[in-house]
């Protein structure tokens, strides 16, 4: 067999196992084993490459959009809305401001018309340390007030502003070393980046986010191969500091990783 | 060319080898969106897709959409015109998703659409490479491995990093690109690329093969390259001590 008959069996063959008569070939030929040894590289390197790439939330919806502007979807499109708890519905109500000040200003008048309309002894009472059942107040009813130790109903702060708050974990702005992460192409990336991560990342390592089992596993994952790839970049930046695809490389890994480090404290968030 | 029914009622995912998804983390701009998991199988999806139903065509895109927008930003190595060539090669799928009978696998389909798509693009951009008729067409004159006399022998091994590999893929020819991504990222069989590139499989097998020793041509100039830098740095940091 000659070089070229065993390029044309690799050819159809692939590097899959060898005929005998290649084998003997490559046994003798150093040229050949040369190709073989860097085909098998190279192969082995691009397995390694990722198949699978997230694309932008955004061309879904850009693609919808087109699809609606076409004609092509036929019926309205049912969102699969998340189930919300019941006080969350409430706090719908108090979304208005002329609520929110107008239940506030009733509450303030429930409980001034409670502390007047209380035993002469309140006179006393006041002037007294509050009592230690007051410091921990026990908890709050469904309907909203707190019981006090003689059993009437005592009223409790306006919870509106903090559950509308609280019922929009999800648009919890991002922690705010993420977000001055915009950096133009000449910025010094791996200057200003590592350090802002570093920051928050020690609060990714937190207990189990929301969701499942899977996504946290898989965000942690994601994680990790980020940081591999940063280091990757960083190990190749050190030997050949001009390479500015490799730049790149590193501007892009770090800005993922600051998304995914977002996504996972959001998601932490949106648990506690 | 070769039928497109070749590998009729085939699931490409039967074939096509696992790999961890993890590596998703590279485009992760994205957040994942916690929707309802759908049970539908792919047939189902697409019937429904047919009728017009919002939620299944987006239960084909979540299906197919990482793959097909990985072979994009692979083709064309800009994630802006990435989304926009994916954005497109799914449009031109749903449009004529009525007309779609199952022939071929589901997948096979929208990667021939993809494929299409991103070659239409490359044409009209004219990049600087081989023209990619000249790619596709079968080379009759391939002699033994190609060898660099009196250059020093350079092996890839332990030379090979994913900067440099990545790099080199983008500056194959359109065709050859097409195939290596196909078959040695994404991994897909030699039957599916001749389905999805519209040629034989005897074509394919020989693209890709002439894809992988350009490659490893491409590579090596890298390391040259990359040995004379080092040279040129050191030469200057010895006449900056002198």
């Amino acid at each position: 067999m000659q070089c070229k008959d065993f390029e044309a069996v690799l050819e159809q063959e692939g590097l899959a196992p060898l005929p005998l008569a290649a084998k003997s070939h490559l046994a003798q030929c150093s040229a050949c084993q040369n190709l073989f040894a860097d085909l098998s590289v190279l192969v082995s390197a691009a397995q390694q490459l990722p198949a699978e790439m997230n694309p932008p939330q955004r061309l879904w919806v850009s693609l919808r959009a087109q699809m609606e502007r076409e004609g092509l979807i036929k019926q309205p499109m049912a969102v699969a809305e998340e189930k919300a708890h019941w006080w969350q519905a409430l706090t719908t109500l108090f979304k208005p401001r002329v609520l929110v000040t107008a239940g506030a200003a009733l509450a303030l008048a429930f409980a001034a018309f409670l502390t007047f309309h209380r035993s002469p002894m309140g006179v006393t009472n006041r002037s007294t340390p509050a009592p230690s059942v007051a410091q921990v107040p026990p908890p709050v009813q469904p309907n909203g007030v707190r019981p006090s130790s003689s059993g009437s109903p005592i009223p409790v702060p306006d919870p509106a502003p903090q559950a509308i708050a609280s019922a929009k974990p999800r648009a919890n702005p991002k922690p705010p070393a993420i977000q001055h992460f915009k950096p133009s192409p000449s910025d010094n990336v791996y200057a200003s980046f590592p350090v802002a991560l570093q920051d928050v990342e020690p609060n990714v390592n937190g207990p189990s986010l929301r969701g499942s089992v899977e996504a946290d596993a898989s965000l942690r994952e994601n994680l990790r191969v980020i940081n591999a790839v940063i280091a990757e970049c960083r190990k190749h930046l050190k030997k050949y500091p001009n390479d500015t695809m490799a730049r790149e490389y590193l501007a892009s890994a770090y800005r993922q990783k600051a998304e995914l480090v977002a996504t996972i404290l959001d998601s932490g968030r949106s648990e506690q | 060319m070769c039928a497109s029914s070749a590998i009729a009622g085939t699931t490409l995912g039967g074939i096509r080898r696992i790999r961890n998804t993890s590596s998703a983390a590279i485009g992760l701009l994205a957040r994942q969106r916690p929707t309802e998991p759908v049970a539908w199988t792919e047939a189902e999806a697409i019937r429904r897709a047919q009728a017009g139903d919002a939620a299944a065509f987006e239960h084909l895109f979540q299906l197919h959409s990482r793959r097909v927008y990985a072979l994009c930003l692979r083709m064309v190595g800009n994630p802006a015109d990435a989304e926009d060539l994916a954005q497109e090669a799914f449009l031109q799928l749903f449009r004529k998703i009525a007309t779609f009978r199952g022939e071929s696998a589901f997948s096979t389909w929208l990667h021939r659409m993809t494929v299409n798509v991103v070659l239409m693009r490359l044409r009209k951009k004219s990049l600087p490479t081989d023209s990619l008729e000249e790619s596709l067409e079968p080379d009759s004159e391939s002699t033994g491995p190609k060898r660099d006399v009196g250059a020093p022998d350079l092996r890839l091994s332990g030379a090979v990093d994913r900067v440099n590999l990545e790099r080199s893929i983008e500056k194959l020819p359109p065709g050859y690109r097409t195939v290596f991504i196909l078959h040695d990222v994404q991994g897909y069989e030699h039957n599916e690329i001749a389905d999805i590139m519209g040629c034989s499989v005897g074509n394919s097998k020989s693209q890709l093969h002439k894809a992988r020793t350009r490659l490893r041509e491409l590579l090596q100039e890298e390391i040259r390259e990359q040995a004379r830098q080092e040279r040129h740095a050191a030469k200057t940091q010895t006449g900056s001590l002198d």
